[in-house]
């Protein structure tokens, strides 16, 4: 069953479109990459689908019920079941980690108390092996501890599904690898569904099951990886540098 | 050697060094200018092996200018390398002059583009100016949605982190009028009237000027910059993708901490201002602080106080409306932050004069 159903998705900036017509399904308990080049839409699609950049035409359904962005009650119904990593991290200067990680829980239940907070937050920042710096503030994280804290603060209410901006971005090869490891954890252990942008070959065969790969404003491929791998179309190939160029763009 | 360009015989001959690379294309182009009058001159590319993309751009421009320059043995390697560098697209090429009329029309679809965005920049204001009205309103009812402390953080650096600068500003503002107030006094005799003029002055105008203008800078630079670094770092739209309203999330506790933090600054201001006034009518008129309060008190009241604090209050609301939504309506770029904390103190300066001198038709 898809999790999300785009439905003729045209999304874009102003009045520029970026991506035009997406129909397409994520389904549930699965990661799916959203991948491309640079500067083909995959973050801006993930905005529109996160709630953040309304679509300029078509939309979207999320877990079977469709996101107008003209209701707050339809926004807060996609905010209360996902969570967002940042490419960053996106966490708050001013607070630090275990505040920034209990952040969603103190602004949804204020009234929760104080003992469960911190029983959720240190089980949330456990997960992604941060249990040790809960006192740190963001500027003293490294680039790799601020996005497992981000990812941390995406998890701590344990939403239906996890939407990724470029996890391995600016990160070595073994801080990229354990975070992909850990976001297959996520999914097997808890079935969660992963959203993941990105363009970094390797994590793309490490974690994703589906992928929707996007060139020229439109959809080139959405299937399973390993159909992908077999498929002749010149620019998949050359996406996965089986090929040194296409003439197809 | 490949021999590209028709050579005059009669033409003087310049040999190019064997590493022609920027500083020496800057050399030989020097040179060629100390020649211009000497008239067609061919250029030696023979003994040239080391070269760059400047020496590439060199025989453009040489070809440029066949009435003048002319090439001769340009090596295979130099020609190939040349012929690649004409692929690449040359701007100067392809820019088309453009009609004077275009000009024209594009200058003013430029500024009336500037016109409109400046309209709607204005209702995106007012809106937000309404919104918090509606967050405020929301927050006192259903007491969530802020971050708890964060209203006391928020009151500690506006209202303590602006005690001194209020206190040494006012002071040396006081003294400044009492000084140039005092010198015209004595002309008529009328010494006894400075206790009068400075408190109303202070209590009145400057006080709530003057702490309105420090605000701006203070406090209203320091949340833009702080709202847009944090628009720009996605800290924002996390906030929106956690379900939290940022402008009832980052605006609320800021303005309700100008407001309580407005009163005990105007407080603050007006004493020492009013020192100010008593340090200088002692000095100079050696009026004592008791009779400098007594005659004060003869021409000003709480009203005067209290209309002072209200005007402040306003002022600091403008302030913190306006800086919160320059800080949130920012792009994405690190220099949009420096230029919205610029604009931010601008829009807050003329929202304070405006609405003081709206105030002034009220009042007076």
């Amino acid at each position: 069953m898809d999790i999300i159903r785009g439905r003729e998705l045209t999304v874009g900036y102003g009045e520029s479109a970026v991506l035009c017509d997406l129909t397409f399904g994520i389904p549930a308990g699965q990661i799916t990459a959203i991948v491309g080049i640079s500067g083909s839409g995959k973050s801006t699609l993930l905005k529109t689908l996160a709630g953040l950049l309304p679509p300029l035409a078509g939309g979207f359904d999320f877990a079977g019920r469709a996101i107008d962005y003209r209701s707050e009650s339809s926004l807060s119904f996609l905010y209360d079941k996902i969570g967002v990593l940042y490419q960053g991290g996106a966490l708050l200067n001013g607070l630090n980690l275990f505040e920034n990680v209990a952040l969603p829980i103190r602004m949804r239940y204020p009234k929760m108390p104080e003992e469960m907070v911190r029983d959720m937050v240190h089980a949330s920042l456990a997960q992604v092996e941060l249990a040790d710096s809960v006192e740190k503030f963001p500027a003293e994280l490294s680039g790799g501890m601020a996005k497992r804290g981000g990812l941390a603060r995406a998890l701590v209410l344990d939403p239906d599904l996890v939407f990724c901006d470029e996890p391995s971005s600016g990160l070595d090869p073994i801080t990229s690898q354990r975070l992909d490891d850990l976001l297959l954890h996520l999914r097997k252990t808890f079935r969660m569904t992963l959203v993941v942008v990105t363009h970094e070959l390797r994590s793309i065969e490490r974690v994703a099951d589906r992928v929707l790969l996007i060139d020229g404003g439109r959809l080139r491929f959405n299937g399973e990886y390993r159909e992908m791998l077999a498929s002749d179309d010149p620019f998949v190939q050359t996406f996965l540098l089986r090929k040194d160029r296409h003439d197809d763009a | 050697m490949t021999e590209l360009g028709p050579t005059a015989p009669s033409a003087e001959t310049v040999p190019l060094p064997k590493r022609l690379r920027a500083p020496e294309v800057a050399a030989v182009l020097e040179d060629l200018e100390r020649r211009a009058d000497v008239g067609l001159l061919t250029l030696d590319f023979g003994a040239v092996e080391e070269f760059d993309s400047s020496t590439l751009a060199f025989l453009h421009y040489v070809r440029c200018q066949p009435a003048r320059l002319t090439m001769i043995n340009i090596r295979e390697d130099l020609a190939r390398a040349e012929e690649g560098f004409l692929h690449w697209p040359h701007p100067a090429e392809e820019t088309q002059v453009e009609p004077a009329a275009s000009r024209l029309t594009r200058s003013l679809t430029t500024v009336a583009d500037g016109y409109i965005r400046r309209g709607r920049s204005l209702g995106s204001f007012l809106t937000m100016f309404g919104d918090e009205v509606y967050h405020i309103g929301g927050y006192l009812r259903e007491r969530k949605g802020v971050y708890p402390g964060e209203i006391w953080n928020q009151l500690f650096f506006m209202g303590y982190g602006s005690f001194p600068i209020v206190s040494l500003l006012l002071f040396l503002v006081g003294v400044t009028i009492s000084i140039t107030s005092a010198n015209q006094l004595k002309i008529f005799g009328a010494q006894v009237y400075l206790a009068d003029l400075i408190g109303y002055a202070m209590l009145r105008e400057l006080v709530p000027l003057m702490v309105g203008v420090i605000l701006a800078g203070k406090v209203g630079a320091a949340i833009t910059a702080e709202l847009a670094s944090m628009t720009v770092l996605e800290e924002v739209d996390a906030l929106k993708t956690m379900g939290v309203v940022p402008e009832r999330f980052l605006m609320v506790p800021r303005l309700v901490a100008i407001t309580l933090a407005v009163p005990l600054l105007v407080a603050l201001a007006d004493v020492v201002g009013i020192m100010g006034g008593i340090v200088v009518a002692r000095v100079m008129f050696q009026m004592t602080p008791t009779a400098f309060l007594t005659e004060m008190v003869t021409s000003v009241d709480w009203t005067d106080f209290a209309w002072g604090l209200i005007k402040t209050v306003v002022f600091g609301w403008a302030v913190v409306v306006g800086a919160g939504f320059k800080g949130l309506t920012v792009g994405r770029s690190a220099e949009e932050v420096g230029r919205a904390t610029t604009e931010s103190v601008v829009l807050s300066v003329t929202m304070i004069i405006i609405i003081d001198c709206i105030f002034a038709f009220v009042l007076y």
